[in-house]
């Protein structure tokens, strides 16, 4: 039974998060006339044109200083959630749960304020939902979605040409190769992206406070390197900032997101602090925990494009210091895992994708319980692909191991409609 | 800690110093001189009526004389060629290309652009050169491979023409033939050119059956999956800027540095201004080489993100995974959909040598 609530745990938990899990911004596609298609293969995966637009501060590149900006537009805000059914089956137990959610809803304004400055918000306004959220009080104090500043970043771009862009604030760091945000799973994360470890509050796909540059160049070569708290949305809790850096080719035409065939490797490094009695707490919450350990995270990741296919995969490898491993003090905790995803589009302008997607994580043996092995499987339909609207039948299904000797096994299944204008 | 604090204030004044400094080094001219309305993308859309400059009114008598020095073959130095020869109202206003000829049998080195709708070009000629139509119908006259005349000799002629100096007076209040007036004239006859009844402008104005299912495709792929849209916009389907497609040089020791020629700046090198889409059933072949026969060709040739490997490739151009079918909505959508039916101007018939002045 308790594995069967902590099933729905996870279900539920994974629907919440869910407005974090991806994004897209319908404001631009309502600025330019553009239907969705123009910078997604799929909402909400950014094509090729997209992420260009992206990485030149969400100006057409080419053309900044000749759009239009945020005065000169209406009102560039966004929403999206997504609603249905999700079944789970825990198969040990023989228990299964159903029921209707709603998974959140994201607020979004993004664009340009000047030529070469712009902004991304997103916001998740609080949403109580007492009677569904077993877990707390039922008089809205836990809400089901709390209120989240996701993003707030302002971004410089061009100041070297396209060879340096700068962005500060809240936002999702570049190192990611494949972006949580704007995948088009709804429950399915990437399970090494969510891996947490022992002691350690830094969460690989979080978005993170900080200052991050970044660089595209002609011949396909692509750059991201940042200094951030690494606490996510939280105040920092030491004075030890930490560092990422994540290098990307391309290889053909394309940017490797729907042409084009990229590779990648990241770096991320860490501090921790292992001391958090005795803290002195900052203006804005900010703790001078002592201590402070190192982890850090390294992977490669691949993306090649064929005719409608798209293979993505992406490998990564965790340490963490062992004063960070209560579970066994005298090794460092380390971990691998990673995905391999292949995407394919169907019917005209890309109404249809189907996706398969396989996850793992290795965890250490004394830790093995919290292996992962899971294997997914999508089919997404557009009604239409209307001018920055987009209303997306959406079916995923997940078989699910965590644990190595006694497995505990799953059976997730979502039919939802997502949409977002 | 007072180094830190020095260090984060620099950190956050320097990408605003950074982006001061950079717009500083590269003024936006002159696409942004003209004002909002070159601002976009915006969204696909039915054409406005045409601005007319304030200097150069538009009249019925002066459009009529324009209409005639347009097709009147004696402009040029050898009496052969008009404006309507490379500029031809039953070749959608262009002609049968590739590049066009001149006196003599000279060929150009560009595909001739189309007249119809030419009065929303915020720049005129495939790299801008000219910034209005007035501009525009003065360079032909003079060019050796075109009218192969200058404005002198085209000046007397026209003078010497009493029927033109007659119509001259009735329409700029002066027997004297100036290249500005015949200028001003030819440019009010050419925006009166505007196409604004394609079945696309029908199903904008609310006729959902104007365009067939498979046209409705294409219109979707064109503003999605296609990016067409991210240049042919608004209601001129153009953004009316510049950009390098990779189109293959007619002669490859010669290549055509296009936009370039004229702003000097690198990134203009084999850029060329974005055609409109309205009609462009009615001239193949496209490009401004004319090297790509038939709107499929054109298709394809954006289906691979461009053409030859340049170093200024646009960064617009990238591989689009169009399958046959979207291909084909796609030359569907630009074949009838995109094509006027303005009797007024589809079926404008040439002023017979006969009927010019005498």
């Amino acid at each position: 039974m308790r594995r069967l609530h902590v099933s729905l745990l996870l279900v539920l938990g994974i629907l919440f998060a869910s407005p974090d899990i991806s994004q897209a911004i319908p404001a631009f596609a309502r600025k330019y006339g553009f239907n969705c298609n123009m910078c997604h293969t799929v909402f909400a995966k950014l094509n090729d044109f997209g992420q260009r637009v992206r990485d030149n501060g969400y100006q057409m590149p080419g053309q900044e200083g000749r759009e239009k900006n945020v005065f000169q537009t209406a009102p560039p805000v966004a929403l999206r959630t997504s609603t249905g059914l999700i079944v789970a089956h825990a198969v040990s137990e023989k228990g299964t749960t159903s029921g209707f959610r709603l998974s959140g809803l994201d607020l979004l304004a993004a664009g340009v304020m000047h030529r070469n400055i712009s902004f991304l918000m997103i916001y998740t306004p609080r949403i109580d939902e007492p009677s569904a959220d077993y877990t707390g009080n039922t008089d809205g104090s836990n809400p089901g979605q709390p209120g989240a500043l996701e993003s707030a970043n302002i971004i410089f771009s061009n100041l070297a040409g396209g060879g340096l862009n700068i962005r500060l604030g809240r936002f999702e760091p570049g190192y990611h190769a494949f972006s949580s945000k704007r995948s088009i799973y709804l429950l399915q994360p990437y399970e090494v992206y969510a891996f947490t470890t022992p002691n350690n509050s830094f969460v690989f796909d979080d978005n993170q406070i900080g200052l991050e540059v970044t660089g595209h160049f002609r011949h396909g070569f692509k750059y991201a390197a940042g200094v951030i708290n690494g606490t996510g949305a939280s105040p920092d809790n030491n004075n030890a900032k930490d560092f990422y850096a994540g290098f990307f080719k391309t290889f053909g035409r394309g940017d490797g997101q729907s042409a084009g065939q990229r590779v990648g490797a990241f770096a991320y490094y860490g501090w921790q602090p292992t001391k958090l009695d005795s803290l002195y707490v900052g203006p804005s919450g900010e703790a001078d925990g002592k201590a402070n350990m190192n982890f850090y995270r390294v992977g490669c990741d691949l993306s090649c494009n064929w005719n409608r296919f798209n293979l993505m995969g992406m490998l990564a490898y965790g340490v963490d210091d062992k004063a960070l491993n209560d579970l066994d003090s005298s090794l460092d905790y380390t971990f691998s895992g990673g995905f391999a995803r292949l995407d394919w589009t169907a019917l005209y302008n890309n109404r249809l994708v189907a996706s398969i997607m396989y996850n793992w994580v290795n965890a250490p043996c004394y830790d093995s319980e919290r292996d992962i092995s899971a294997f997914t499987g999508l089919l997404r339909y557009y009604l239409g692909d209307w001018t920055a609207v987009n209303v997306a039948l959406h079916g995923e299904y997940t078989y699910r191991e965590t644990g190595h000797d006694n497995p505990y096994r799953e059976h997730n299944l979502a039919a939802l409609i997502d949409f977002a204008f | 800690m007072r180094s830190r604090w020095f260090l984060i204030t620099w950190l956050l004044a320097a990408p605003v110093i950074l982006v001061a400094g950079v717009q500083g080094e590269e003024p936006l001219t002159p696409i942004t001189s003209v004002g909002i309305h070159s601002l976009g993308p915006v969204p696909l859309d039915n054409l406005a009526p045409p601005a007319v400059p304030p200097g150069n009114p538009q009249t019925s008598d002066k459009i009529l004389l324009g209409k005639k020095l347009y097709f009147d073959t004696r402009l040029s130095r050898d009496n052969t060629i008009s404006c309507a020869t490379c500029h031809d109202p039953a070749k959608g206003w262009s002609d049968a290309g590739p590049t066009s000829k001149g006196i003599k049998d000279q060929l150009g080195g560009r595909r001739s652009p189309p007249v119809s709708n030419a009065a929303y070009n915020l720049l005129q000629f495939w790299d801008g050169r000219a910034p209005s139509l007035e501009e525009q119908a003065k360079g032909p006259i003079e060019n050796p491979v075109e009218m192969g005349n200058t404005h002198t000799e085209m000046l007397r002629t026209v003078s010497d023409i009493p029927g033109y100096v007659d119509e001259m007076e009735k329409v700029f209040g002066t027997r004297k033939v100036t290249i500005d007036h015949v200028a001003q004239a030819i440019a009010a006859f050419e925006r009166t050119v505007v196409t604004t009844d394609s079945p696309f402008d029908r199903f904008i104005r609310g006729d959902s059956e104007a365009l067939t299912p498979m046209e409705k495709r294409g219109l979707e792929i064109f503003n999605g999956k296609g990016h067409c849209s991210s240049c042919h916009w608004g209601g001129y389907f153009s953004d009316g800027r510049f950009h390098n497609l990779g189109i293959e040089p007619l002669d490859p020791s010669k290549p055509d540095s296009g936009r370039h020629n004229v702003t000097k700046h690198p990134k203009d090198v084999g850029a060329f201004k974005t055609p409109t889409v309205r009609d462009a059933a009615l001239r193949a072949p496209y490009m401004h080489t004319g090297r790509e026969g038939t709107l499929e060709d054109v298709v394809r040739l954006y289906d691979r993100g461009g053409g030859l490997d340049d170093a200024n490739l646009d960064a617009l151009m990238v591989p689009l995974g169009l399958s046959k079918d979207e291909i084909q909505a796609l030359v569907a959508f630009m074949t009838r959909a995109m094509t006027s039916t303005n009797p007024e101007v589809a079926n404008v018939k040439p002023v017979p040598q006969s009927e010019l002045p005498k």
